[in-house]
């Protein structure tokens, strides 16, 4: 008998379990639990420093760069962050810094030149490396690249509910489109593209000033971002994004004194862990390590 | 049917985004215009809107011309107003984000958290505040009755509006739309474009509350019977393969859903409780005037 391609519906999500799939907030699978049991856990370090900004929102580069280097030295067990970039790049690599230009809240170019400026201490040559967003496709670098650097702030968003480091890598298609359904849950094939299989060595989630929501055909307001001064940094990008979700919905309830989901259900994240197996979304499957200030932490 | 929901309108008779843009006032309240105005198209507007581009593209966007508004005062308040070819498609981009209070403005408004939208006749106008303050509500209330004063004439509601079934039926959440991509942004039904629908196809989906129960009804019109034939057997067949004779089944959470084709037009009763519910729906809708 002929196979007959099989059509995801919500009738799916139904059978799996309403709840634990379409309603599901962000890091609760809703598949088996099986894999959440034997899986090792991901480390995520979240380092925070209120000085990070001036009393204007604009950036400290120096205090931006101490805060890098101490996620950077905890997160690979390292006695200093200088070791923590070797292991993470050799000098031979071609390296692409997958950035985020959204104007509204763009990835800092202070981050961006203190990752620079590691990599070319790792030995990195500088003609062999780029930071890019948009112009992913067409950049020499990025079309030999062997190592790739995720970094973009955390925001809500439209189709995906939130803007994350899984999401970031759609440039990559030239068809971003395809991966709007449902929420976006399809963002972790993105990560099976060629160009970027196997290639990122580091995730930098930047929570200096994220959004926790957004209204109107920009999705931006002001008045929905705070200054968090926080860096959410890992290897896993699925580890990563669940944690800064977590703090996004705690935001979310904090400010808006009700239980307010993030929408539509960012459950792109949840769907890189259990079918696309990118990481570790699950809070019980990663290893949360919290560094510096602690006020107001939501986590 | 529902004539309530269609004004006197009349046609536009081809008022243009310049034209609109020679009328705009240089100053609101405090805020004066900023820099040069912007004009987008349907390919350029991804660099100007990030994410949510796509639904303007969804219902045939032409041109949206950008305006900031800046004072030292306070937030820029940004004006955009889509031209979307036809009032249809504007009233349909409208009804794509309905919440907050409705200011009496043009065609339809509403006001929330620092964002103005309305339509009239072919446009669909946006404005927000980069931050809500007092000053930047009454700034979006005078800026948008200005834009819709400057918008001479009014135009129709889509025909398919006058399919859905009256009894119980809740005007403001109605949504029109053409794509796939916009019918799971409201209800998420598949991920394939199981019921083929595209710019030739009209569809809305709207929600019931009645004495029995609630329920939810899309209604699709396709541009022939061919179309709308193979999107019912493909519904049957993919999504509803426990059907009983009249196209019913009850789903997994325990509510009806149902299917109904008659000519070039679908139906599709949602997340029913109680069953007779679904079929009155489906009934009433096929008894609807038919384009």
């Amino acid at each position: 008998m002929k196979n007959e391609h099989h059509v995801i519906t919500r009738r799916d999500f139904l059978r799996a379990g309403t709840c634990a799939a379409v309603g599901s907030l962000i890091g609760v699978s809703f598949t088996t639990s099986a894999r959440a049991q034997s899986a090792p856990k991901s480390r995520v370090v979240l380092i925070r420093d209120k000085d990070v900004l001036d009393p204007s929102g604009n950036i400290r580069p120096e205090v931006l760069e101490k805060m890098l280097d101490q996620a950077l030295s905890t997160l690979m067990g390292t006695r200093d962050s200088a070791t923590a970039w070797k292991q993470l790049v050799k000098p031979s690599d071609v390296v692409g810094v997958k950035s985020n230009a959204w104007y509204h809240l763009r990835t800092p170019e202070a981050l961006e030149a203190a990752i620079q400026m590691r990599l070319l201490e790792a030995g990195v040559k500088e003609n062999k490396m780029a930071v890019d967003d948009r112009g992913v496709l067409r950049n020499p670098v990025f079309k030999q690249c062997t190592a790739l650097i995720n970094t973009r702030p955390m925001r809500t968003h439209y189709w995906s509910g939130l803007g994350t480091l899984l999401k970031n890598y759609i440039m990559f298609t030239p068809s971003p489109p395809d991966y709007h359904d449902n929420a976006c849950e399809n963002l972790g094939a993105l990560w099976q593209l060629p160009q970027v299989k196997g290639k990122t060595r580091l995730n930098i989630l930047v929570m200096l000033t994220p959004q926790f929501h957004g209204v109107g055909p920009h999705s931006f307001s002001l008045d929905y971002v705070w200054n968090y001064a926080g860096l959410v940094v890992s290897r896993d990008p699925v580890a990563a994004d669940a944690t800064g979700a977590r703090i996004i919905q705690a935001k979310r309830e904090d400010f808006f004194k009700s239980p307010k989901p993030i929408s539509p259900p960012p459950h792109h994240i949840s769907v890189a862990d259990t079918r696309f197996k990118l990481g570790n979304s699950r809070p019980e499957n990663i290893e949360l390590i919290k560094l510096g200030w602690d006020d107001g932490i939501l986590i | 049917m529902i004539t309530l929901l269609f004004g006197s309108a009349s046609m536009a008779h081809g008022q243009s985004l310049d034209h609109l843009k020679a009328g705009l006032p240089d100053r609101v309240l405090t805020w004066t215009k900023g820099e040069e105005d912007r004009l987008y198209d349907e390919r350029t507007i991804f660099d100007y809107i990030d994410g949510a581009a796509e639904v303007y593209r969804a219902y045939s966007m032409q041109r949206c011309l950008s305006r900031r508004y800046i004072t030292p005062q306070g937030p820029a308040v940004v004006l955009d107003i889509f031209d979307m070819g036809s009032s249809e498609d504007a009233y349909g981009v409208f009804t794509h984000d309905q919440d907050g209070e409705k200011p009496n403005l043009g065609q339809g408004a509403y006001y929330r958290a620092g964002w103005l939208s309305l339509w009239k006749d072919r446009f669909f106008v946006s404005i927000y505040a980069e931050r809500e303050t007092q000053a930047t509500r009454a700034a979006l209330l005078e800026l948008a009755a200005t834009v819709a004063s400057l918008i001479r004439t009014e135009g129709p509601k889509p025909r398919i509006l006058s399919s859905l079934p009256v009894r119980g039926l809740q005007t403001e959440g109605i949504k029109y739309f053409h794509h796939h991509v916009v019918l799971n942004r409201h209800y998420y039904l598949t991920t394939e474009n199981l019921l083929n629908l595209g710019k030739k196809t009209d569809a809305a989906l709207a929600s019931y509350l009645r004495e029995a129960g609630a329920a939810q009804l899309l209604v699709i019109e396709y541009a022939d019977g061919e179309s709308a034939k193979g999107a019912y057997a493909a519904f049957l067949r993919h999504y509803l393969p426990d059907a009983d004779s009249s196209g019913m089944a009850l789903l997994e959470n325990k509510k009806w859903c149902g299917v109904r084709l008659k000519e070039k037009r679908l139906a599709i009763v949602l997340e029913a409780d109680p069953r007779d519910l679904a079929a009155s729906l489906l009934d009433e809708t096929m008894k609807g005037g038919m384009p």
